[in-house]
């Protein structure tokens, strides 16, 4: 609706709306005196940033406050204001916005395909060659992580929260009464399945009605079974990557493990959001969850005890005869600032995104119990709330040769949740493995 | 609407000189609708345009003809959806008409405690929509909720659940709707019927209801209007699952636009919905005669 | 002739439900007997309503870490009401102020657009009186959420966008048709009798208005205002798109302080349900005697 040069509607956009504009004359006046017009990308002078409105913002608040004072910033001529954007719609809410006048000059994003439009409209200023000129944030980030959110091979985004990798966490009192160790194969995942079945315990909590918790069982299996290149190939739109055996093979297997009531018999209207799986998690009745690292915050504020001394955790196994490195990871890599192409004041913005690479702001997000994906973030964490907890995600992540960033993020919204709907098919029993592939070979 | 002319007429005869004096001139009418026309006829008159074009929500919109909408015709989900859409409505229809026909005529009646009920009644009408879709999603929980079984993992229990959320919200409305309609019935029919010798139950059916006809009409048409557009329960109760089992053709609509930022598509949604409601709505008001502008002691 | 007198015909029952002062009857007015089955079912109903608020309060006056790790349905074993504090100390005076802004702003307008249109669909009936009351009849099928988009082209053009009224101006609009409905059909049941005599005494349309058809219809303009406040009350998506920072925000959009991308703090969510549904309630409470009471007199025989 607006074109990249200026702040000017198409014309088209009115097209047979004539009687808008004139009633428009008439509406205008006097209708504008209830608040402040429009922000965004205007003077320069204030710098508008959105940020997902959740409970994390204290930090990119304090880094906020902490650049607004700076030398940079005055240097730059003007301030940061952030703009705490409702969590859940999120997304609605950039794209409406980032076609208006009202568009942000940074926000954030997942990378991947949460900013591939944006990039395709000419919307994203490109960082690669500002990173390359900067030492501060050339050398800033965990290479692996600032690859992730990449589009084709350039960087659009800085990383600014925790990484947040896909972890399989058990329940060491339950482990410990049935004499269980922690899965390394699949077939030792199978067995444990058989032994806790007998047990009459669930063997795995399963949020299955937010949809996005059955992703990751298919995202670390055809890792595992084909390797990070057959989502590779998939993420940079061959939807015939679909058809590679090691996602038929992996769809098979959650079949399995859903047939075999590996998650129990009512995991499809069970929810993590609400918190159901963690509470069947936590309570003993399920004995494992794979589930973001974000999994152990979550316990910490509901049942801190479990959080504390009984929450274990471990890489996700190999499958035999895969081809994937066990020291792959999947997840969120983390959380990513853009820049929105059309700012009026690209220094205060770049200034911005230089503070969070500092040690104050990694500082903080170690603080609130997050991960920093900076370099410099490794001797921070014995400050952790969990340095144990922490230092294994540091581990895992700069180890990892691959880290595949989830799916629906990699795709984008549009395909995402098309994707979505079939995955919830497939666990739900109500399509087939190859009914699946086949799905998704036509998703577009 | 001949019924509409005939009784102008016959109304206008008596006192004709009065009438045309005592009548404001419809310009009175110009700022409503010139004000609805700008913030809700203009933007759908765009949203049609919208589906003539391929829009994402950054560039220009791209006209592309009839592509939405050959595309929406050929859509696999469309017959499911529409299907879904259907049975959902009048499911809603059936749920809400009788619950909330009873109750609002229970209502209607004077006694203190019937007083104070419907005022707690109405108490679920006073929530939004989401706060309602959370806080039952949460009493759904299979472990912890009130009802522990995979409500929401089946079609029918996931539909039932749609049916009665959506019920449990709008019901003091349409209550409400029923009770002021039953209060309007003149006593004498019913004293005339007791006189004849006719219960409870026959006054129920041949005069309550009966008198009802407009109000029920009313109500219905919000109803069905309402159901059409129904949306945010389903997204936060089942996301149109499982599978899609539960994705009606609003849920469809706003995955289209909000999810996957097709306006295009999203507006072609749009606009069959606003037809197919309207279409809808205009048959029951021509087939009940609601329309007309007499005086209907019995209406609402 | 007084306008009292024309407000109450003779035999008008009184909204506040006092005995009517007509002739002494057999059996007892049919709104006044007992009907134990209907009154089972309306307890069932009861319990149907009150089983889910019952569990929003609970689970509200509980602390986060034992929300949903039991049943819902037990009371509390160490009430608190430190959600209650978390909402109110998280803007809660700013948010509600914003929301009673929009809710009367939104209420003024409807009633002020709504009633002379309703007015004119009812009395004057020609033509362009018609037309006007298809296009609400028609607009009831509008979805907000289908016109979104281009509303917030609108708004943005306008210079309205975060501002409080990019959220008053379209719900309103949208508030309007049910509105309308509602009115007319409240309107048209005021006796053509009593607008001949107003005539006759040489009552302009406007005096007719103000001293005969509002006071007959302030059932349907109690319903218009509790329905348009609430919709004002409750709308989620116009904030969510026409607004984006702290000034104008609102309460619904207050409520997602405590969704977070992987979790949802349900006992804040709901406590802020509740503080936000208590002051909608309390004007109900005052309103719902001319609510109910006042679409009685509405018929007038």
């Amino acid at each position: 609706m607006e074109s990249n040069r200026g702040r000017t509607f198409s014309r088209r956009w009115f097209l047979g709306a004539g009687t808008a504009s004139l009633a428009t004359a008439g509406l205008g006046a006097g209708l504008t005196a209830c608040g402040s017009g429009s922000s965004g990308a205007g003077d320069g002078k204030t710098v508008t940033a959105f940020v997902y409105g959740d409970d994390a913002v204290k930090v990119q608040q304090a880094a906020v406050d902490r650049y607004n004072k700076s030398a940079a910033a005055k240097k730059a001529g003007g301030t940061i204001k952030l703009q705490k954007v409702p969590g859940s719609d999120y997304s609605p809410k950039l794209r409406t916005a980032m076609g208006s006048p009202s568009a942000p000059d940074v926000f954030f994003n997942w990378g991947g395909g949460s900013i591939r439009t944006y990039e395709e409209a000419g919307k994203l200023v490109d960082l690669t060659d500002i990173i390359a000129d900067d030492p501060v944030l050339k050398s800033g980030f965990l290479p692996s992580v600032l690859a992730a959110g990449d589009l084709k091979g350039r960087h659009y985004g800085i990383p600014m929260r925790g990484m947040q990798p896909v972890i399989l966490f058990y329940n060491k009192s339950v482990f410990t009464e049935h004499k269980l160790q922690p899965p390394t194969t699949w077939d030792q995942l199978l067995d444990i399945n058989a032994k806790l079945k007998k047990a009459k315990i669930t063997p795995f909590a399963l949020g299955g009605s937010d949809l996005w918790p059955n992703l990751m069982w298919l995202e670390y299996l055809v890792d595992r079974i084909g390797g990070p290149e057959v989502f590779k190939r998939i993420q940079d739109g061959d939807s015939e990557g679909w058809g590679d055996p090691a996602v038929l093979k992996a769809a098979e297997l959650v079949r399995q493990l859903v047939d075999d009531g590996a998650f129990g018999s009512k995991f499809t209207s069970v929810s993590y959001v609400n918190g159901g799986a963690p509470a069947v998690f936590a309570k003993g009745k399920a004995a494992m969850h794979l589930m973001g690292s974000w999994e152990y915050s979550t316990q910490l504020g509901k049942f801190p005890d479990f959080a504390k001394s009984n929450l274990g955790w471990a890489a996700f196994p190999t499958v035999e005869g895969g081809t994937g490195d066990v020291r792959n990871v999947v997840g969120n890599p983390t959380n990513y600032w853009s820049i929105n192409a059309r700012t009026k004041n690209k220094d205060l913005a770049i200034g911005f995104l230089k503070e969070c690479a500092s040690e104050a702001y990694a500082r903080d997000l170690v603080a609130n119990g997050d991960v920093p994906t900076t370099s410099n973030a490794k001797k921070l964490l014995a400050s952790a709330p969990n340095p144990e907890y922490a230092a294994f995600q540091y581990d895992l992540v700069e180890k990892a040769p691959a880290f595949t960033l989830s799916w629906d993020q990699a795709l984008g919204d549009a395909l995402g949740t098309k994707m979505h709907t079939e995955i919830g098919k497939l666990f739900a029993g109500k399509s087939s493995p190859s009914e699946f592939v086949t799905a998704c070979k036509g998703l577009k | 609407m001949t019924s509409t002319v005939q009784k102008t007429r016959t109304v206008g005869r008596g006192s004709r000189k009065a009438s045309r004096v005592g009548r404001p001139h419809a310009v009175w009418a110009l700022p409503a609708v010139l004000f609805f026309t700008f913030f809700a006829v203009v933007p759908m008159g765009l949203a049609l345009y919208l589906s003539f074009t391929s829009w994402d929500g950054l560039g220009d919109p791209r006209p592309v003809g009839l592509d939405n909408w050959t595309k929406l015709l050929d859509d696999p989900r469309l017959t499911q959806s529409l299907t879904l859409t259907v049975v959902l409505t009048a499911a809603s229809w059936a749920f809400q008409t009788v619950v909330a026909l009873l109750l609002g005529v229970w209502a209607a009646g004077r006694q203190r405690n019937r007083a104070v009920l419907s005022a707690i009644f109405f108490v679920p009408f006073l929530l939004s929509s989401t706060a309602i879709a959370i806080l039952f999603y949460a009493l759904l929980d299979p472990n912890f909720g009130i009802i522990q079984a995979d409500t929401l993992g089946s079609q029918s229990g996931a539909f039932l659940a749609i049916v009665f959320v959506g019920g449990w919200q709008f019901m003091p409305f349409h209550t409400l709707i029923y009770q002021g309609g039953a209060r309007q019935i003149p006593e004498v029919l019913y004293q005339a019927a007791a006189i004849d010798g006719a219960g409870r139950y026959r006054q129920f059916f041949s005069i309550t209801l009966p008198q009802l006809r407009h109000t029920i009409t009313t109500s219905t048409v919000l109803i069905v209007v309402g159901s059409l557009t129904y949306f945010e329960t389903v997204l936060i109760l089942t996301k149109g699952g499982p599978g899609t089992d539960t994705a009606i053709l609003p849920y469809l609509m706003y995955e289209a636009g909000f999810k996957q930022y097709d306006f295009g598509y999203a507006s072609a949604i749009a606009t069959f919905l606003v037809v197919a409601a309207t279409g809808l709505s205009l048959v029951l008001v021509r087939l009940t005669g609601f329309g007309s502008m007499r005086s209907t002691r019995e209406g609402m | 002739m007084s306008h009292d007198t024309l407000a109450r015909p003779a035999g008008t029952r009184r909204p506040d439900g006092g005995q009517p002062p007509a002739a002494p009857r057999l059996r007892r007015h049919w709104t006044r007997r007992a009907n134990p089955v209907a009154g089972l079912g309306a307890f069932l109903w009861l319990i149907v309503v009150l089983v889910p608020i019952y569990a929003m309060v609970s689970a509200s006056l509980t602390s986060a870490d034992k929300a949903l790790t039991g049943n819902p349905l037990k009371p509390p074993t160490d009430p608190t009401l430190d959600n209650y504090n978390t909402v109110l100390n998280s803007g809660f005076g700013h948010l509600l102020t914003n929301t009673v802004i929009v809710a009367v702003a939104v209420v003024g307008i409807v009633l002020a657009l709504s009633v002379p249109l309703a007015y004119v669909a009812v009395r004057t009936r020609d033509r362009w009186s018609n037309a006007a009351f298809r296009l609400f009849l028609l607009g009831v099928a509008i979805p907000a959420q289908a016109v979104v988009v281009p509303l917030y082209l609108l708004i943005a053009k306008l210079d309205l966008y975060d501002t409080l009224l990019a959220v008053i101006l379209p719900t309103a609009a949208f508030a309007m048709p049910v509105s309308v409905l509602v009115l007319v059909g409240s309107l048209r049941d005021v006796s053509e009798d009593l607008y001949e005599a107003m005539a006759l005494d040489g009552a302009s349309p406007a005096r007719m208005l103000f001293q005969l058809t509002i006071p007959l219809a302030k059932g349907g303009i109690s319903t218009v205002v509790i329905y348009s406040a609430l919709q004002a009350w409750n709308g989620f998506l116009f904030p969510l798109i026409f607004t984006q920072s702290d000034g104008p925000r609102v309460l619904t959009l207050g409520l997602f302080n405590f969704v977070s991308q992987f979790g949802v703090n349900i006992p804040a969510v709901l406590a802020s349900v509740v503080l936000s549904g208590i002051p909608i309630f309390a004007v109900y409470l005052v309103a719902r005697r001319a609510l109910v009471g006042g679409l009685m007199g509405v018929g007038g025989k």
